[in-house]
């Protein structure tokens, strides 16, 4: 072998190990950071129990400040009277006070409604004594948790005054919420707020049975998986299953899915990827198949509608083995469209 | 004096075909076909950074019909369109029909010939020549791609790279069981170029178009069960592709894309031990 022969073979193989290492580098460590890294929705995961059915992350100040938000305001002015009784009860701004939040669903014994327990965990600026008072004059009281101040509110005092409760939600749970550090608030059932004060605490302790979602691998990869996301939602099927309300000829014709996960990206418009992850790869390939058949069927409805042409080009589908994942945008203009025919249907509008 | 013995004269085939292999990398990479393989090859790169360019002047991102669209898709469709479709195949037909006609047009088939090793030992090292040329060319061309379109579009190496290595692999399984039935074709077949072309440009993706058993005499169905990316729909042949897309398993894929290299290269051999290479003047 001459030496050009030999300097060519091993520079092609430097370029390969050098991309194969930094490719497991980028895999492993996760460069460039995933959606949970650089939002820190990662470090509230670490207050969420390791059983949990769901978790969600959403980057609420770039969803609130993104061309699209602005687009539907614009588009469709909406009553604020929702985020103003917020505002009033609890002295939160959602627009201003929140920057992200993280959400859970926990499969708890005594709820009778299905997944279980939840529980927000919001990052920002509050008022906390303002809450406190607020919440108090509705009935709650505060008691204390391993050095937290926890405000407890019993269900059925709340379902006895003004605030709606959802009629599957057991009224005699206990909701709550504590100011875990500065400018993280947790609110939902007492059982996981303990649970996240306890993590905030000790942190990690799988000895004493005490570990944060952070430890489940099989759903962490699958957040580690999603691309560069302000919103996500990650969690087991049979948790979100019973809420879609699919009749059972629908639901039984669904191949087995263990594990979902979906993922947003909020700005001009709205790009995104749903992921499923089968029992098995017979699971996903039939899986895939009613995909594919769905989407032929939308994309011959859509032919005659060049403004979802569009986003209709935009649906792949794709993963491996026992992963399917369909990604999609909808683009701007989609918007405009349903602002155009909001603005017709208007009271008053020619 | 003891006359020394054939066996301990002659060299074994392993041997042997690894000093073909030493000879025929040097002549591969350094030859008139390697300046086509660097065009072949340097033009997704070239893609890769008009994409790349694009994607950090413009901010909103690369949009495919008005859509905004992530880098991991516009590396699978590019590995779909450029490698798959085209890249695999002409580089097993061009390299791998010349491995011996070369040496036939340029008459120094005789001197490998006359060598006391197997001659089936200067097939398989020229094989394993074509194979270290292709892949060593062909893997760090996919790698630059990958690391240039990625991130764009808000994608994630990280996230992408699983496929990355899937689509290495396939890449090195592809122009093994394309450069092995070329070799055949090379060592049989008086034209072996024309046929070649029309077997990977016309056979298979016609016969892929079809229902029905005649598509497992092709190469691509075999490759298509190692491709993690969704096949593009580009044009109205992909869409029907898509429709009679019918992919076998990952592991029947890899037995018979194996299958189909031994068995190619086990003919090849016995052709060049058993012909009788006719040299015009």
């Amino acid at each position: 072998m001459t030496n050009k022969t030999r300097y060519f073979v091993i520079i092609s193989l430097l370029v390969l190990g050098v991309g194969l290492g930094t490719g497991l580098v980028a895999y492993y460590v996760g460069f460039p950071a995933g959606a949970q890294g650089r939002r820190g929705g990662q470090a509230d995961l670490a207050f969420v129990p390791r059983d949990a059915t769901v978790i969600a992350f959403a980057n609420v100040q770039e969803i609130m400040s993104s061309e699209l938000r602005q687009k539907m305001r614009r588009a469709l002015p909406m009553p604020e009277n929702g985020q103003k009784e917020l505002e009033n009860l609890t002295g939160i701004n959602i627009e201003t006070d929140i920057d992200s939040v993280v959400a859970c669903m926990h499969p708890e014994a005594k709820s009778t409604s299905i997944p279980g327990a939840g529980m927000v965990l919001a990052r920002g600026r509050f008022a906390e004594v303002k809450i406190e008072a607020l919440m108090r004059e509705h009935g709650a009281h505060v008691e204390d948790y391993s050095g937290k101040r926890l405000i407890v509110v019993d269900t059925k005092d709340f379902a006895a005054g003004d605030i709606d409760v959802h009629p599957t939600t057991n009224k005699n749970t206990t909701f709550a919420l504590s100011f875990i550090e500065p400018g993280l608030v947790a609110i939902g059932s007492t059982t996981l707020l303990k649970s996240a004060i306890d993590l905030h605490k000790a942190g990690n302790n799988p000895q004493a049975g005490l570990e944060s979602v952070t430890g489940n691998d099989e759903l962490m990869n699958l957040v580690r998986s999603l691309d560069n996301a302000n919103a996500w939602a990650v969690g087991r099927f049979d948790a979100l299953s019973p809420q879609a309300h699919l009749p059972d000829n629908v639901l039984s014709q669904i191949p087995a899915i263990a594990w979902f996960a979906i993922s947003g990206h909020v700005n001009g418009g709205i790009r995104g990827t749903l992921r499923a992850e089968a029992r098995d790869e017979a699971s996903a390939n039939n899986l895939r198949d009613v995909v594919r058949g769905f989407l032929a069927l939308a994309k011959l409805g859509a032919g005659a509608k060049p403004e979802l042409q569009a986003m209709m080009q935009s649906l792949e589908l794709g993963g491996a083995g026992k992963t399917v994942s369909l990604s999609f945008a909808v683009p701007a203009e989609v918007f405009d469209v349903i602002g155009a025919v909001a603005g017709k249907n208007k009271p008053g509008s020619p | 004096m003891s006359q020394p013995t054939r066996s301990a004269a002659t060299p074994g085939m392993l041997s042997s075909a690894m000093r073909i292999f030493d000879l025929s990398l040097g002549q591969m990479l350094w030859s008139r076909r390697s300046v086509f393989l660097g065009v072949l090859l340097g033009g997704p790169v070239a893609i890769a950074i008009v994409l790349r360019v694009f994607d950090t002047l413009h901010a909103a991102g690369f949009k495919v019909n008005g859509a905004v669209v992530g880098g991991s898709s516009i590396f699978g469709m590019m590995i779909w369109l450029l490698f798959i479709r085209f890249i695999v195949p002409v580089l097993g037909v061009f390299y791998g029909t010349s491995l011996i006609a070369d040496e036939v047009d340029d008459k120094t088939i005789t001197y490998l010939f006359t060598r006391p090793i197997p001659r089936s030992a200067v097939l398989v090292g020229k094989y394993l020549a074509y194979l270290a040329c292709t892949v060593l060319l062909v893997l760090p061309s996919v790698m630059l791609m990958f690391f240039l379109v990625a991130p764009t579009g808000g994608g994630s190496i990280g996230a992408a790279f699983p496929s990355l290595l899937a689509d290495l692999g396939m890449l090195a399984v592809g122009l093994a069981a394309y450069g092995a039935v070329f070799a055949l074709v090379g060592t049989r077949l008086k034209r072996p170029l024309v046929v070649g072309l029309v077997f990977a440009f016309g056979w298979e993706p016609a016969v892929l178009l079809f229902p029905g058993y005649l598509r497992r005499l092709t190469i691509a169905y075999y490759m298509q069960a190692l491709v993690t990316h969704e096949m593009p729909q580009d044009s109205a042949v992909s869409m029907l592709l898509q429709i009679f897309h019918e992919v076998p398993s990952l592991w029947t894929s890899l037995l018979c894309l194996a299958g189909i290299i031994a068995v190619s290269l086990w003919l090849a051999g016995r052709a060049v031990e058993q012909r009788e290479y006719v040299l015009e003047q």
